[in-house]
């Protein structure tokens, strides 16, 4: 059969330009292994890091100064954060940790931090960690950034214990490239000695007219004349000027990021000018209003990993832990529901995620959970 | 044994449905996938309440239940489509240039020409005989060559054999003079990825004349519900996935595939593979230097790395119609140069032209109840990204991306104030999370040559096919379609 094309207008002469290309044309071979290398420049997907430095900040917190093996570090913008995977005893887990040091330096990277109480891998980093021991760790990501497009440059940082962390990083980075932006932190600590990086934040605020800090105390000594209590809606009144051109920013433990929230709604602040950082699972999650009331959170239901061996899980635990106690690896990163790295098919039976957890439309139609923040409330069968 | 009759690499638009048709005729398929979500460019991510859309502005082929298109057709066949609901848009798109034009165009083709002869009334004879070509060119195309007529030729379909490798641009020429006229008939050009000038006349009337009589659609929940619904009916089908699992390499001896190798080191005997990566990608990097057979990137040489985008999802707090929003698709032209426009796509210089796609417009339950959320883009080739030192990255982003808002501005002047999220992805995301050559979201640039009628997908490796964009043509409709074609490829060569 004759072939029709031929008779196409101008189809001949394509396929003469064609034999023409095809001899002096792009040769791919030279691009073998471009993709993979430019990604890898950008954001390589796992960093091998070591120990230079550890810094006692508070009594309680220290931070760790982190360096490359290979001597690169991928940039990142402040607020961000890395995931450190770590094994304890018999336990792979990992953690995120919002970068302290500033985005423009990369000869190192800064984490903050502060010990929880119970913590399991806190005291282990605190306690166990030597300066010259090797830690894996993600490349930088997250959104808690301040982004020029849509904040405007009148920021404040509400913080909270350890939630000065990706703060300290956007305040040195205003500061020492002295950005047209202005700051106020308002930095929430239980005592006085508890504030980490106190000295600096002084001595930033005395050599910067842009930024400024109020420490608020919520379990003060005697002779402490500062503001004490919780960050309020009359203390904001009462320090900030000129309320609606503000973008705020809120880190800290769930307990203080809720209570913030409630105060900026009473100030009359909208959704669009507040920021919110992610802090891990809930910290006790069957306190949460939409927790089943008949579900016991110390119950223990059985888990079944389709082929795989089948595992208790409590209840009151994030299904990853109990996989991570089970010697079980799921990808993580943020922990705290968002990033959907740890996406993982539910088989069948029923798991609680908090309102917070980010899950899309069509996961939660066709059965995917995020088990960083999910919740068994019976025997469930998924697959890992 | 083979472990499977055939592995698909990706679950991209063509890997899913490749994986799934074949599965549906009784094929073991494994489905491998680098990410935790299936999709490639057909997905979501949450920021704050949104959830958005990543890829999909308007879906073409799928004609209504009454009069169902090849897309309809395919979905059904594969079983999906009572998972999936859509949601019709009644217009093609707004087009603005501000200052000298602003229109909106139906999709209906007396509306069209209403319009267009309102608009440019020393135009009306050209307008007319312009859209009485496109319609006898379009039925030529599909009775003759897609229905494969075998009288298939220039004497029985004169109008196809005259204009289909002619320049989309040329033939315009032919019919206006008003050089906004063409730019208006013209505008659909970046869903193609190449200006009008270097667009065969082929691909662009298809896709002109495929929304005006099967119309253009979104999806309920967005590209994401297609793509989940898909890789579920493959579970049901028996198919096995695995996801945050990617292949590394296609294991080929004596010119034929053997296995793939996992990217956590285990080894998959099979004789048939379904790539749903790049062909490039599949050739460079997944394959030994030696089992490439002599010649085999030859094709490539005559090929360029197709344009990747540069996009803004963004979350308001408003619904559309406080903002002044009230249709899905807005293009915003500054200038009636698209061949300029494109070359711009090279550059970090402002952009000239802007795609603003507000889903909530055509479904107000996209986003949550008081919001709404737009994409809002220009394309642009990864080169110059691909030079910038990465320190400078961030800052080159945000000042890229407030062309793009002022862009808006201008059109949609109450958004700004609006914006609850904003996420910025650059060419350099989309390499990221699609792993292709340059980020390309269309594949290879579609000039003539590059159509199928000058290339062939048949892969000179026994059992490797290729499915989505690089072997074809972009968009959610042809790879969608491409990986039914590949499953087909794959039966017959599996005697099935």
């Amino acid at each position: 059969m004759k072939d029709y094309r031929q008779e196409i207008e101008g189809y001949e002469q394509i396929r003469r330009e064609m034999e023409t290309l095809e001899k002096y044309g792009m040769g791919f071979t030279a691009m073998r292994g471009n993709v993979a290398r430019t990604i890898d420049s950008l954001h390589p997907s796992r960093l091998r890091l070591t120990v230079s430095e550890i810094r006692q900040e508070t009594q309680t917190a220290k931070t760790i100064r982190l360096v490359s093996e290979s001597g690169m570090l991928p940039s990142f913008q402040a607020g961000q954060y890395i995931t450190l995977f770590v094994r304890i005893g018999e336990t792979r887990t990992s953690r995120p940790y919002s970068l302290s040091s500033a985005p423009h330096q990369r000869g190192f990277y800064d984490i903050t931090v502060r010990r929880a109480e119970p913590g399991f891998v806190s005291p282990f980093l605190l306690d166990k960690l030597q300066v010259g021991d090797a830690i894996e760790s993600s490349s930088p990501a997250g959104s808690f950034i301040h982004n020029p497009l849509f904040h405007g440059d009148r920021l404040v940082f509400l913080a909270g214990g350890s939630g000065i962390t990706p703060f300290m990083s956007m305040i040195r980075e205003a500061t020492d490239r002295g950005l047209h932006r202005s700051i106020h932190l308002v930095y929430g600590s239980r005592s006085m000695d508890d504030i980490i990086f106190l000295d600096e934040l002084e001595d930033r605020a005395a050599r910067h007219p842009r930024f400024r800090v109020t420490h608020v105390i919520s379990e003060p000594a005697p002779w402490y004349t500062g503001r004490c209590g919780f960050i309020s809606k009359e203390l904001l009144e009462d320090i900030l000027d000129d309320i609606p051109s503000l973008t705020f920013y809120l880190c800290g433990p769930g307990v203080m990021s809720a209570h913030c929230l409630r105060e900026l709604h009473d100030l009359g602040v909208p959704r669009r000018k507040i920021r919110t950082e992610m802090f891990g699972p809930p910290a006790h999650v069957a306190a949460d209003p939409d927790w089943p009331p008949h579900v016991d959170p110390g119950a223990v239901f059985r888990v079944s990993l389709g082929n795989g061996p089948t595992i208790p899980a409590v209840a009151g635990e994030p299904l990853m832990v109990s996989l991570e106690k089970a010697g079980l690896t799921v990808a993580s990163s943020c922990r705290s529901g968002e990033c959907s790295l740890c996406r993982t098919r539910l088989v069948s039976g029923t798991v609680f995620h908090p309102r917070s957890a980010k899950l899309r439309k069509s996961d939660i139609r066709f059965g995917y959970i995020h088990p960083c923040v999910a919740y068994p409330l019976e025997d469930l069968e998924i697959e890992i | 044994m083979n472990d499977y009759d055939v592995v698909v690499i990706g679950a991209g638009n063509g890997g899913l449905t490749s994986a799934l048709a074949l599965a549906k005729k009784g094929c073991r398929v494994l489905l491998l996938e680098r990410h935790n979500v299936p999709g490639g460019c057909a997905t979501s991510f949450v920021r704050g309440r949104f959830e958005f859309e990543v890829a999909l502005h308007q879906l073409s082929g799928l004609g209504t239940q009454d009069s169902p298109g090849p897309l309809r057709s395919l979905l059904q066949r594969l079983g999906v489509l009572e998972k999936v609901e859509f949601v019709q848009m009644d217009n093609l798109f707004r087009m603005v240039l501000p200052g000298r034009l602003d229109i909106l165009l139906k999709a209906d083709r007396e509306e069209i020409t209403r319009a267009l002869k309102d608009r440019f009334p020393a135009e009306s004879a050209g307008i007319d005989r312009f859209f009485d070509l496109l319609y006898t060119f379009c039925t030529q195309l599909i009775f003759g060559v897609y229905g494969r007529d075998p009288e298939l030729s220039r004497a029985k379909y004169p109008e196809f054999f005259t204009y289909a490798v002619k320049d989309c641009r040329t033939v315009m020429d032919m019919f206006f003079s008003d050089p906004i006229l063409k730019m208006v008939v013209g505008s659909y050009w970046s869903y193609l990825g190449l200006p009008p000038d270097r667009l065969p006349f082929l691909d662009y009337a298809i896709m002109l004349f495929s929304y005006i009589e099967l119309k253009p659609f979104h999806i309920k929940g967005g590209s994401q519900a297609l793509s989940c619904a898909l890789l579920d009916s493959f579970l049901e089908a028996g198919g096995h996935a695995r996801l945050s699992c990617g292949a590394s390499k296609i294991l080929v001896s004596d010119g034929r595939v053997q296995g793939v190798l996992t990217e956590d080191g285990r080894e998959i005997r099979t004789g048939h593979v379904v790539s749903n990566a790049s062909t490039l990608t599949t050739y460079l990097d997944m394959m030994d230097r030696d089992s490439l057979p002599e010649g085999a990137m030859r094709s490539f040489s005559s090929r360029t790395v197709g344009t990747s985008a540069f996009t803004l999802y963004i979350g308001f707090d408003r619904e559309p119609q406080d903002m002044g929003i009230t249709d899905a698709t807005t293009f915003i032209y500054l200038s009636d140069d698209y061949s300029r426009m494109h070359s711009l796509g090279r550059t970090l210089e402002r952009p000239e032209w802007a795609l603003f796609s507000c889903y909530d417009a055509a479904d107000p339950e996209f986003s949550p109840a008081g919001c709404s959320q737009a994409a809002l883009l220009t394309l642009q080739y990864a080169d110059p990204w691909l030079s910038l030192p990465a320190d400078c990255y961030a800052e080159r982003k945000y000042a890229y991306a407030e062309h793009l808002l002022d862009m808006m501005d201008l059109v949609y002047p109450g958004c700004r104030g609006r914006i609850e999220e904003l996420e910025v992805s650059t060419p350099l995301t989309h390499m990221r999370f699609l792993g292709h050559p340059g980020g390309a979201i269309y594949g290879f640039d579609q000039y003539a040559k590059d159509t199928n009628l000058f290339i062939s997908p048949v892969s000179p490796i026994q059992g490797l096919f290729f499915a989505g964009a690089w072997a074809g043509a972009g968009g959610f409709q042809p790879t969608l379609v491409s990986g039914q074609a590949a499953a087909r490829s794959v039966l017959k060569s599996l005697n099935r």
